[in-house]
């Protein structure tokens, strides 16, 4: 009788492990998974998976940043005499960023001679007697973007889309502007140019000032 | 009937201009929660301190709650926020997928919520996201990258936490520059967790199989400063330039050195004033915030680091 008893308890106590060990491996099984870094790299924080930047960056530049260039832009001439004389004001009145902080940007616009074609860029001298680098191989960043102030924050509520955004501004830079300002950048030739720059309000340096060229005659 | 509406009108704007202040109906200072995913890094207290600060001096009772990293202590804290009556919540989420539910439970309590330098990942439940611009920060260290290293040489990239959003723009920003340049070979890529000494342990081990390397690229100060270390030991200090992002003080200081390369400068006070500000001027009645506003990361180089306060030396 004692004997069955105990014949019993082993049972139950077999099945309890059995049962004990099935959810432990179940738990293990489901807490422990591997992924590619590729595939997390992939999801990241992905922008709306509807938004076409590309699209967007040409109808922005034909529709709205190309029209508004003459007027929008500042004359450097006007511009830089202000930042050392008053760069609060300057700031204030001429520069746009769609983020907080120090980093804004100014649209340009200037006029001046060739004076060095480098592998980076090009440097004018110009009429002000100042000097500035139109970019031709550094064309990054979100000055393109930013710089004239017609996007606006609101249209965008995924921070992937908005850097697309910049990147396929600066393809087109790539693709329709260096070129011909390669091409046309020699030595002695006076230039006209508008463009975007990008100055940090609180450490603000004006020599060896980089423009990106986004209309050059 | 035209009294009983004047009155009725009367009530809702007396309703709607008390709505407009600082204080709570009972005449008590409207409560600002200030949600930390940690206060066991400097650089999260800074955020919550500044949060706080701006908050008390726009006339706000602000209270902080450290979360300790656990997604579900930072439950806890948003059921103890809604129980307790506080008018906003300005919060640095521990996980941008795992913390969406507690902001949606603010959400529908109607309280708003102000995200700090880390996002949740949905743009319907936060009222606003005030975050890092991690990844045009890191376009402006791939180009400072790809300059210092003529577009060609062998180099390693020490990834931060593989689960967090903030790891993946840094390196998407940066990969967006360099990946441009086909001289420049990313010989490995390993995760350091956004902590030093794995940082180095991941460095040593990778040095032994890459002893060659011209650069190492990483997703935060602290790995650099582990990275470093590793150079150190391996001799090669003064050969491979090392790349961080956030401008703690061991960096900037050792920017100042010329040990460490470059670092992207965040700002967790403009991000902390900022959301107290907007939780300001939402009590005012504002509603059309921007879903994601990025803050400004500044380039520091060993030809900028100058323009910057030299942080006391630990």
């Amino acid at each position: 009788m004692n004997a069955s008893i105990a014949r019993r308890k082993t049972r139950t106590n077999l099945w309890k492990y059995v049962a004990g060990a099935v959810i432990a491996l179940l738990l293990a099984h489901n807490s422990v998974y591997f992924k590619k870094l590729d595939e997390v790299k992939a999801a990241g924080s992905a922008g709306s998976g509807k938004f076409d930047a590309a699209t967007y960056a040409q109808t922005f530049w034909r529709t709205k940043l190309i029209p508004s260039l003459p007027n929008a832009a500042t004359d450097l001439a006007t511009l830089l005499p202000l930042l050392k004389t008053d760069k609060d004001k300057a700031f204030t009145t001429y520069s746009q960023a769609l983020g907080i902080g120090n980093i804004r940007y100014f649209l340009v616009k200037g006029e001046g001679t060739v004076t060095a074609v480098n592998d980076n860029d090009v440097t004018l001298s110009l009429t002000s007697g100042e000097t500035v680098r139109l970019a031709t191989e550094y064309i990054f960043g979100n000055a393109a973007r930013d710089a004239s102030g017609l996007i606006k924050i609101t249209e965008f509520d995924n921070t992937t889309d908005l850097n697309n955004v910049s990147a396929a501004i600066n393809d087109i830079v790539r693709k329709d502007v260096i070129p011909p300002l390669k091409v046309a950048a020699k030595p002695g030739k006076k230039l006209q140019f508008i463009g975007a720059i990008e100055l940090n309000r609180a450490h603000l340096h004006l020599e060896n000032m980089e423009v990106i060229p986004i209309l050059v005659n | 009937m035209t009294s009983q509406r004047f009155i009725f009108l009367w009530f809702i704007s007396l309703l709607l201009t008390s709505s407009c202040t600082n204080k709570t109906d009972s005449g008590q200072p409207k409560k600002v929660a200030v949600i930390v995913s940690t206060l066991n890094n400097p650089w999260f207290v800074v955020l919550a301190e500044s949060a706080a600060a701006e908050a008390k001096s726009l006339g706000y009772e602000a209270k902080v709650f450290d979360s300790q990293n656990n997604p579900s202590l930072e439950a806890d804290h948003f059921e103890n926020a809604i129980v307790s009556g506080f008018n906003a919540i300005l919060l640095n989420p521990t996980d941008s997928d795992g913390s969406i539910v507690n902001v949606q439970k603010a959400k529908d309590a109607g309280i708003p919520v102000f995200c700090m330098d880390r996002e949740v990942n949905s743009s319907k439940v936060a009222t606003s996201q005030i975050l890092s611009d991690n990844y045009s920060g890191c376009v402006s260290i791939g180009e400072e990258f790809v300059k210092d290293l003529n577009k060609k040489g062998a180099y390693v990239e020490i990834l931060g936490m593989v689960g967090d959003n903030n790891t993946w723009n840094r390196s998407k920003g940066f990969h967006s520059v360099v990946d441009r340049y086909p001289g420049l070979k990313m010989v490995a890529q390993q995760s350091g967790d956004f902590d030093r000494n794995k940082a180095m342990d991941v460095l040593e081990s990778i040095l032994q199989a890459h002893p060659d390397i011209n650069a190492v690229f990483c997703g935060n100060d602290a790995m650099a400063m582990g990275a470093y270390q590793a150079l150190v030991a391996a001799g090669k200090a003064k050969e491979v330039g090392v790349y961080g992002f956030d401008g703690a003080d061991d960096v900037m200081n050792s920017i100042r050195d010329k040990k460490i390369k470059v670092t992207g400068l965040q700002s967790p006070q403009t991000m902390a004033k900022t959301a107290a500000q907007f939780a300001d001027t939402y009590f005012k009645g504002k509603r059309d915030f921007a879903q994601r506003i990025p803050v400004a990361v500044e380039l520091v180089t060993q030809k900028t680091i100058d323009d910057y306060e030299t942080p006391a030396k630990p």
